[in-house]
């Protein structure tokens, strides 16, 4: 029997398999079949084959010798990729998928007959017409279909060509086609060869050389030549031959990056555009390099992660002690201090290198959330009958592990959302002037210490006008509340509890509770949601998130002797008061800022510790989370760190207002405010004080 | 109880022994992770009386609680050097925070007896008895009742208070 762990790094690597397999074929949707997506597919669906059976699940890989099978026949172009192919395709996928949570036990058990059923239908040639039926016709319908056709190079053929394009040869195909009513093709063959081998050499040709020469083709075939002469003039000479009716020469163009890809050559007859596409993707393709992972345990990057937390408070301990040294040495021993200062800073340096590069580790490009994006849109737009050009960029983008796990469901609902309520149908917006496929747009960037990632749709946009209305309607504003409101504000209540515009409730989306569980995940890893919309033209919600949970920057503050950790992230400025400022409204203390009055807390009173250092001048800090503000007084204002945050611990628990704990570089422990719950209830009138 | 019969019935027993506002106290020494002197603590806000706050333990943040205010004994005057006895029990690692710690000891079972009722006012709860040796008594502490039982229950309390 096999492990857990066996079974784990399986279950892993299928998933790995099914989305290769699913990226290819979105490709292959969109530009055709295309051999290096065909490739991978092949590889991808092999490689499950391998390890299913290998690992005793039956089911997947009879599913996938099916799906090899099909592959097989899309790679030797015997198969056109038709529509329903590609639906075939993607069902095995669903479908290799349920196996999947078959074994976890998610699922309970799954029956193959009808996916094989349409893979058998797909492969059988009574229902979907193969190639071969199609070259009988005729000249005229030869197109794309004859599998000679679709010569590929070997990789050796290729490096024979290299080195020869470096003599000064020139390598062409050869295209040659004799009028069917010939009764000699071995001789007209024959004859071809020889004017072939005066003017240059002949590498290969399709079908092999001896088939020719024994006119074991139909109507024509295809020769590989490398030549230094002209090509028009090797073709006028091939037209002398009496019954070819067709001698082309097509240059090759050599792709000098050495990868194992096999190239295509596109056949003489393909479609200029597409030729040019191709050659762009096989570009891109290159640049692709295979990443070399390997599977760490992610508890083990926390341990290394912890480890390197105590290296730098050591750091810290030894510069400071190397001052010490310094003083009670003196000069006594000047060459022992200055190794030792060395060492130290040596030590320092690569510390610092390690604690970045394990933060690194940590992360993962969000491309792991996107790539099921793409899927998710198809389907959609299938099912509403729209037309959706999704473009994904920025997929490289890296942020920590615990951020991805969490981003994603509300990323789903954003796209969900923007696909059914944003993006009109082609009909509406043909009729508004606009481009019949609309355009969404998810993309991911790193701007300063935060990755920001939009989600931008040309649809219809959100009216404030509707958005008040609604919200009216539903009790969740009074009239005076929307009369004072902006379109800002009116865009944002979207994200009230409660609130859903869409007018019929349907399984994709606008069920009601969408957008404010949306903000709530986001925030709940520190992230902001905003929402901008222009009528007509369409909306855009920002995302706005840290590069990681486990580091934060954050103004350090002192209430007694003691140092608290208020997030950057929701500190919007910090001031000195004087004590004369500060008003009173209704027992509580606010103050005036830039017009705004702000609610006035003394943190020293909400932890019931002894405050004020100075009653005259306060140090405030206003924090802000949302829309809402309010100032806290704290005694000192120490500085901007860095922190790694740290539990406080099963038995403590949860503390109010503390998020956290961090280690200060002298060894210290500080606390870390949660200035989102204390400004919320500070608006709320929930605050709970501690008399001191 | 058979519980504690079962974990008695072992034949010796090796025990930490530290003070404790004047008394002598002992406790497993399968539970007792290291000893450290007592440094700065910070202070955690609104936490019960005994939280004394936390600590840095090698990169690892501890709480630590005062172990004279959670048996409510009264406080000796003498402060300086103190120590911090650290446990690791059920999987959650504290600080106790004792006047001195004095020795390790091998005691054999036949010197315990269960507990008296009420042990300097310690509640027997909180006890697994109390052994006889030739400089007097040692109070067996059971640290994971001291702990973890009545702990929880007034952590969830004092949240309770404030919701």
């Amino acid at each position: 029997m096999f492990s857990d762990t066996e079974i784990g790094v399986f279950l892993d690597e299928l998933n790995e398999q099914i989305q290769c397999i699913n990226e290819n074929l979105l490709i292959m949707e969109k530009e055709g079949a295309k051999p290096e997506a065909l490739q991978d597919i092949f590889r991808a669906a092999h490689t499950i084959k391998g390890s299913s059976a290998a690992v005793g699940y039956e089911k997947i890989a009879s599913l996938t010798h099916e799906m090899e099978n099909l592959f097989d026949q899309l790679r030797k172009g015997a198969l056109p990729l038709s529509s329903f192919l590609v639906d075939t395709l993607f069902m095995s996928l669903d479908t290799l998928y349920k196996l999947r949570e078959e074994i976890t036990g998610k699922e309970v058990e799954y029956d193959l007959g009808q996916v094989v059923d349409s893979i058998k239908q797909c492969l059988n040639p009574g229902l979907v017409p193969a190639s071969e039926d199609v070259r009988d016709k005729g000249p005229e319908d030869l197109n794309q279909q004859a599998p000679w056709r679709r010569s590929t190079l070997e990789t050796a053929e290729e490096e024979v060509l290299m080195e020869a394009e470096l003599r000064g040869f020139k390598p062409y195909w050869v295209d040659i086609e004799i009028d069917l009513g010939c009764q000699m093709k071995s001789i007209r063959a024959f004859l071809v060869f020889e004017a072939l081998h005066q003017a240059g050499e002949v590498i290969k040709s399709y079908p092999p050389a001896e088939d020719i020469q024994e006119g074991c083709f139909n109507d024509g075939f295809r020769v590989l030549l490398l030549t230094i002469e002209d090509p028009d003039r090797i073709s006028n000479l091939l037209m002398t031959i009496s019954e070819v009716t067709k001698a082309t020469l097509e240059k090759i163009t050599l792709n000098y990056e050495v990868n194992n890809h096999k190239e295509e050559i596109p056949g003489p007859d393909k479609d200029p555009d597409k030729d040019i596409e191709g050659k762009a993707a096989r570009a891109d393709h290159s640049e692709i390099k295979a990443a070399q992972t390997v599977r760490v345990d992610v508890q083990k990057l926390d341990n290394l992660m912890n480890l390197v937390g105590e290296l730098v408070i050591d750091r810290t301990r030894l510069t400071r002690f190397m001052e010490i040294f310094k003083d009670q040495q003196g000069t006594s021993s000047g060459e022992l201090v200055e190794s030792l200062n060395e060492i130290s800073s040596h030590l320092g340096q690569i510390t610092s290198d390690l604690q970045e590069q394990i933060m690194k580790a940590r992360m993962l490009p969000v491309a792991q959330v996107f790539n099921r994006f793409p899927r998710l849109v198809r389907d959609l737009t299938q099912k509403l009958g729209k037309k959706i050009n999704f473009i994904v960029k920025g997929h490289e983008t890296e942020l920590d592990r615990s951020i991805i796990e969490i981003i994603g469901s509300p990323l789903i609902h954003l796209i969900r959302n923007a696909v059914d309520h944003g993006i009109e149908k082609p009909e509406e917006r043909i009729k508004m002037g606009k481009n019949a496929e609309g355009t969404l747009e998810l993309k991911a960037s790193c701007i300063e210490n935060h990755i920001v990632i939009t989600v931008m749709d040309d649809g219809r946009g959100i009216d404030p006008g509707i958005m008040k209305a609604k919200a009216l309607e539903k009790g969740l504003i009074d009239q005076e509340a929307a009369g004072r409101m902006s379109d800002r504000e009116a865009l944002n209540l979207i994200f009230v509890a409660g609130f859903s515009t869409s007018s019929e409730v349907n399984d994709l989306s606008g069920r009601g509770v969408g957008m404010d569980i949306v903000r709530s995940q986001i925030e709940q890893i520190d992230g902001i949601v905003n929402i901008t919309s222009t009528v007509g033209a369409g909306t855009t919600l920002t995302i706005k998130l840290p590069l990681t949970l486990a580091i934060i920057r954050s103004l350090m503050v002192s209430l007694e002797d003691e140092q608290y950790a208020l997030p950057l992230a929701n500190v919007v400025e910090a001031m000195i008061v004087p004590a004369r400022e500060i008003k009173k409204v209704k027992q509580s203390e606010v103050i005036l800022v830039r017009g705004h009055t702000l609610p006035l807390v003394r943190l020293s009173d909400i932890f019931g510790l002894q405050g004020g250092v100075d009653p005259d001048r306060l140090f405030v800090v206003i924090l802000g989370v949302e829309d809402k503000k309010a100032g806290f007084v704290v005694d000192k204002l120490l500085g901007e760190s860095e922190i790694v945050i740290k539990s406080l611990g099963d038995y403590i628990g949860k503390v109010p207002y503390i998020s956290g704990a961090t280690i200060l570089g002298d060894g210290k422990v500080a606390l870390i405010v949660d200035a989102r719950s204390l400004v919320k209830e500070i608006w709320f009138d929930d605050l709970i004080q501690v008399a001191s | 109880m058979a519980e504690e019969n079962r974990e008695l019935s072992e034949r010796e027993k090796q025990l930490v022994v530290f003070h404790l506002s004047e008394q002598t106290y002992g406790t497993d020494i399968a539970s007792v992770y290291e000893i450290i002197r007592m440094d700065s603590i910070s202070r955690v806000p609104r936490t019960p009386d005994f939280v004394e706050g936390v600590i840095n333990l090698r990169g690892k943040i501890i709480p630590v609680i005062d172990l004279c205010k959670r048996l409510n004994l009264t406080k000796t005057n003498q402060t300086d050097s103190k120590w911090i006895i650290i446990a690791d029990i059920a999987g959650i690692t504290i600080g106790m925070i004792v006047d001195a710690v004095s020795e390790v000891l091998r005691i054999s079972n036949d010197r315990v007896e269960p507990p008296p009722p009420v042990v300097h006012g310690v509640d027997s709860a909180y006890l697994k008895g109390v052994a006889i040796v030739e400089e007097g008594l040692i109070i067996l502490l059971d640290i994971k009742q001291v702990l973890l039982k009545q702990e929880k229950n007034e952590l969830k309390g004092l949240r309770l208070e404030s919701a």
